[in-house]
């Protein structure tokens, strides 16, 4: 081609000695580099072009048939065993979203629900059981009869003690017949919904009959922990060990049923897929974060396990920390499982480098008798299984500060409790007062500007700013722009056990807790439990059903001029 | 103002006015909220309710017949609760006497909780006479809400030549429309959209592409398998049935969109190009198969349609071939493909019924995979829902559009013998 030249080669000599001008200090030495290395910016081209010409690696295959599909990927075929499945979760949560997702077809056709339990069942009796409880507890009444007699097909049932090595060894071939009869094809999804005193017998007799082998024709294996998980940090680490000796960490899913809520969800979309309130979310704009996790509810008849756990262990240490960790996160490099809960461990080490004083930045309560919605109710020690002297918290209140880049110096309050005046979980960004206050002669001066995501009832989300009154003079109110899910899409939402048990029988683990997020948050948790353990004994009841906890909560956000928000 | 009780997601109609003219339209609307009082309590204080009315996009129904006016409007009212609108639906009469407008202005709330407050939106039926009716956007522009997407929902067969038709495109987002319940085999218009949607910007969600999202998932399973994923770079056939009613099987007797869109997405999505469009396919009087009966004076049943198109250096070659079935005319009875790759072969067939679809794959004759999904036939609500859901670059869509306007060669007629 005229005016062109035909690529000439890059000079192969060696280049002997580097000529300098006498005048000039003699260069440093470059970098050794292997003798056929590009030198000069032309050979590096030359290098790279002929590079670009040759096949480059593969990269990991995709199925480009995938775009703009309604799921990612269609569950493969698969088991379901679900052990403890004659208990209150699996009739309440469980099997009801898996009658959904099979109603919407969202499960497999290949697909098998193996109901392992302790108590006399067969297949049909299980199966009544089952759908009296769907009867109750399904979000969606009356149940579609079409779809429940093709979902009762997929339901067996299993007796298991689950303490006996038997059991196990029946259950094994039991799984083998279903892959055969069924084609699930050896995928297998473990299911533990019961007491956790059993999580590590159950998975130690998984690994001892071989079912957590994934086989090389492409079954696949996981097992989801229902929570809690672990009462304290050692049992957490031992739990997780045991359960690290059978199954890979891959292989775990550790379920927080909070994650799995849709305004959960939203609140990473909100975050990072709006450009306008990100460059807010940090300490420059924001006063102080409160997270709200009230139940109006009592221990509904579980006394002896609320004994056992109490306020801390049963919402602090997993649904409160996740909703902290979320709000408090750098965005992801990707939306991908681990690069998620990298940054959500991020945050709960960054807690952890200036931990809540249990004396001074904690408050814990218990309720005593008072009146709620109307009704009068007993009080937390009146109640069926609970010790008349008892010291478990029905209540906690926390000042935690986060000590990042981001957060440093903008509070943290958390709180959450039973028998408070109503059921409400909510985080509220309150953003910080205007610097220069304009219209202090005003009538009402504006409050500063807050941001508030209700998770439920009523999911959405509110802003609060200021607005003139209309008329001569110049009054300003706070008004509020509100988003309501029920308003703008008024479609039922999944219920989270729907979401997260399609998202396990996919393999996306973006929305369970990993090993060390677990460990982490026991870490911060666990310093309270000591300090009262080690303490006098509180001075129980401190609070009326009823009320918004303990005055000591309310003190605990004052000394520092600011207040709960009145939900 | 009715002041019905509103039961759980059931629209109630809690206004209704009439007007003659656009400004008229206008004032009611305005009058509809400023009377409505929905009050709630914020922070302890009662407080009013900004939430109560609420518009996620303007809907245009554009229906030339009563009835379908009426089942478009109804259609819309089952959405209420989901994607609450402001829906126009216009409505031409006479067309050769004077203009003139009738306009129905209604406003229908949904309750979707006891304890939330109700979601309402408008709807207004536009019934114009004369010229006016020929002037859509000038009718609809005014009365659409500013910054919400405009959706234009054209059941039947849009006139994708005219300007008037081009004009009201230009002023939406996206286009909602049916092809396979257009003439003929649906080719020439197919084209004619695909040149006005490149023409005016607007995207276009097909119902007959919406429904086949069933066949879709199935068939990207099968390459889900890691085993099988690599002969998703090697296809060499694809071959599409589909059912029709006439007995020869004639080229234009059936429509043909939703056969056109299945080849189309495949090969948009696997980075194909079109080298002989689809051309009615030759007979050979050896093996064609005949027609139901088997009468010795019956027309052979034609062998459909064939195109050649391009996958890196390989050709792949595309049949669409009809059926007798007593299925709606145009329906896909079958997919098939066939995928050699190093000396091997994999073939996969994908059928459907009613309530399921069902995969089997075979490699080397051996059958390696047989799965059913369960995923009913929709409806048009569930249709139209997913339709507006689409964002407004739907890649998957438009690059399907394209290809089957490449594979029905564009500016063609029809008669591609």
């Amino acid at each position: 081609m005229a005016g062109t030249k035909a690529p000439t080669k890059a000079p192969t000599k060696e280049p002997t000695q580097v000529e300098t001008s006498p005048d000039l200090p003699i260069p440093a030495q470059p970098a050794p580099r292997p003798k056929d290395a590009p030198r000069t910016m032309r050979q590096l081209r030359e290098s790279r072009e002929s590079r670009s010409k040759r096949p480059s690696r593969a990269r990991p295959a995709e199925n480009v048939l995938r775009e703009g599909l309604r799921l990612e990927r269609v569950p493969d075929p698969a088991i379901l065993a679900l052990f403890g499945a004659t208990g209150d979760l699996c009739q309440r949560k469980v099997i009801p979203a898996l009658y959904h997702l099979w109603r919407t077809n969202l499960l497999p056709h290949e697909f098998v629900l193996l109901a392992v339990g302790r108590r006399d069942y067969d297949d049909d009796s299980f199966r009544a059981e089952v759908k009296k409880s769907l009867e109750e507890f399904s979000r969606v009444l009356p149940l579609d009869e079409a779809a429940w007699r093709s979902f009762k097909e997929r339901i067996r049932y299993q007796r298991c003690d689950f303490e006996d090595p038997t059991g196990f060894d029946k259950l094994a071939t039991t799984l083998d017949d279903l892959d055969e009869k069924e084609g699930t094809r050896g995928n297998r999804l473990f299911y533990l919904a019961t007491q956790p005193s059993l999580f590590a017998e159950i998975v130690g007799q998984l690994g001892r009959v071989g079912l957590d082998h994934e086989r090389h024709d492409g079954g696949w294996r996981r097992v989801v922990i229902e929570k809690p998980f672990g009462y304290d940090l050692d049992s957490a680490k031992k739990l997780n060990r045991e359960v690290g000796k059978v199954f890979r960490e891959a292989q775990v899913y550790r379920i927080d049923h909070y994650l799995g809520k849709e305004t959960v969800r939203n609140l990473l979309v909100f975050r990072f897929g709006n450009g306008i309130f990100e460059p807010l979310w940090n300490r420059r704009y924001v006063d102080h974060v409160q997270v709200t996790v009230a139940e109006s509810i009592g221990i509904e008849g579980r006394g002896q396990f609320y004994e056992e756990t109490g306020a801390v262990r049963d919402v602090i240490q997993n649904h409160l920390l996740q909703l902290v960790s979320l709000v408090a996160m750098e965005p992801p490099a990707t939306f991908e499982a681990d690069a998620l809960r990298d940054e959500k461990v991020k945050v709960l080490r960054a807690i952890g480098t200036h931990p809540a004083d249990p004396l001074d930045d904690v408050v814990r309560g218990q309720y005593g008798r008072g009146w709620v919605g109307g009704e009068q109710v007993p009080g937390y020690r009146e109640e069926p299984e609970v010790d008349r002297e008892s010291e478990t918290e029905t209540f906690v209140a926390a000042r935690l500060l986060i000590d990042d880049w981001r957060w440093s110096g903008v509070p943290f309050y958390v709180r959450t409790g039973k028998r408070l005046p109503k059921r409400s979980t909510e985080i509220a960004i309150q953003f910080r007062e205007v610097p220069h206050h304009l219209f202090r002669e005003t009538s009402a001066e504006p409050g500063a500007n807050l941001l508030a995501i209700r998770i439920q009832p009523d999911e959405g989300i509110m802003l609060r700013f200021g607005a003139k009154v209309p008329g001569l003079g110049l009054d300003v109110r706070s008004v509020t722009m509100d988003f309501t899910y029920g308003s703008a899409f008024s479609v039922d939402s999944p219920d989270a056990y729907e979401t997260l048990i399609l998202d396990a029988l996919q393999g996306d683990a973006s929305l369970f807790t990993r090993a060390d997020e677990v460990e982490e948050a026991w870490s911060l948790v666990d310093p309270f439990i000591d300090a009262w353990a080690n303490g006098p004994a509180p001075d129980f009841p401190n609070y009326d059903a009823g009320t918004w906890g303990p005055e000591a909560a309310d003190e605990l956000i004052a000394r520092e001029g600011r207040r709960w928000r009145r939900i | 103002m009715a002041t019905d009780v509103v039961a759980l997601n059931e629209p109630v109609l809690r206004w209704s006015a009439r007007a003659r003219n656009i400004p008229d339209v206008e004032k009611e609307l305005s009058r509809i909220w400023a009377k409505q009082d929905f009050t709630t309590e914020i922070d302890g204080e009662p407080g009013r309710h900004v939430a109560a009315r609420t518009n996620v996009m303007n809907l245009v129904v554009v229906a030339r017949r009563p009835e379908i006016a009426e089942r478009g409007a109804a259609t819309i009212q089952a959405l209420t609760g989901l994607h609450p609108s402001r829906t126009i639906v216009v409505q031409s009469a006479d067309p050769d006497g004077p203009s003139w407008l009738d306009a129905r202005i209604e406003a229908h709330c949904v309750l979707p909780r006891e304890d939330a407050p109700e979601t309402c939106a408008e709807t207004i039926h536009l019934i114009c006479g004369g010229e006016a009716g020929r002037h859509l956007q000038a009718l609809v522009t005014p009365l659409i809400i500013h910054d919400l997407p405009v959706i234009v929902w054209w059941p039947g067969e849009p006139p994708f030549t005219s300007q008037a038709t081009k004009d009201l495109f230009t002023a939406a987002d996206r286009l909602v429309i049916d092809g396979s319940t257009w003439n003929g085999d649906g080719m020439t218009r197919l084209a004619e959209m695909a040149t006005c949607a490149d023409t005016t910007g607007i995207s276009v969600s097909d119902f007959a592409m919406i429904r086949q999202s069933r066949w879709r998932e199935a068939i990207a399973s099968i390459f889900d398998d890691p085993d099988f994923l690599p002969f998703l770079r090697s296809v060499r056939r694809i071959s599409v049935t589909y059912g029709t009613h006439d007995e020869a099987g004639a080229p234009g007797s059936t429509n043909l969109v939703k056969p056109v869109y299945h080849v189309a997405w495949l090969a948009s999505r696997l980075g194909m190009h079109v080298v002989k469009p689809l051309t009615v396919a030759s007979h050979t009087s050896a093996a064609h198969p005949k027609s139901k009966g088997g009468g010795g004076n019956r027309q052979p049943m034609a062998r459909g349609m064939t195109a050649t198109l391009s996958h890196g250096s390989t050709e792949v070659a595309v049949v669409i071939r009809p059926v007798l079935s007593e299925l709606p005319s145009g329906t896909t009875l079958r997919v098939e493909l066939l995928c050699d790759r190093r000396g091997s072969e994999l073939r996969a067939d994908v059928t459907a019924e009613a309530e399921s679809v069902h995969v089997r794959v075979w490699l080397d004759g051996v059958e390696a995979l047989e799965r059913h999904f369960l995923a009913a036939r929709r409806g048009d609500v569930d249709l139209l829902a997913e339709a507006i859901e689409a964002s407004r670059h739907d890649r998957v869509s438009d690059g399907t559009l394209k290809m089957a306007s490449k594979l029905v060669g564009e500016g063609s007629n029809g008669a591609r013998a």
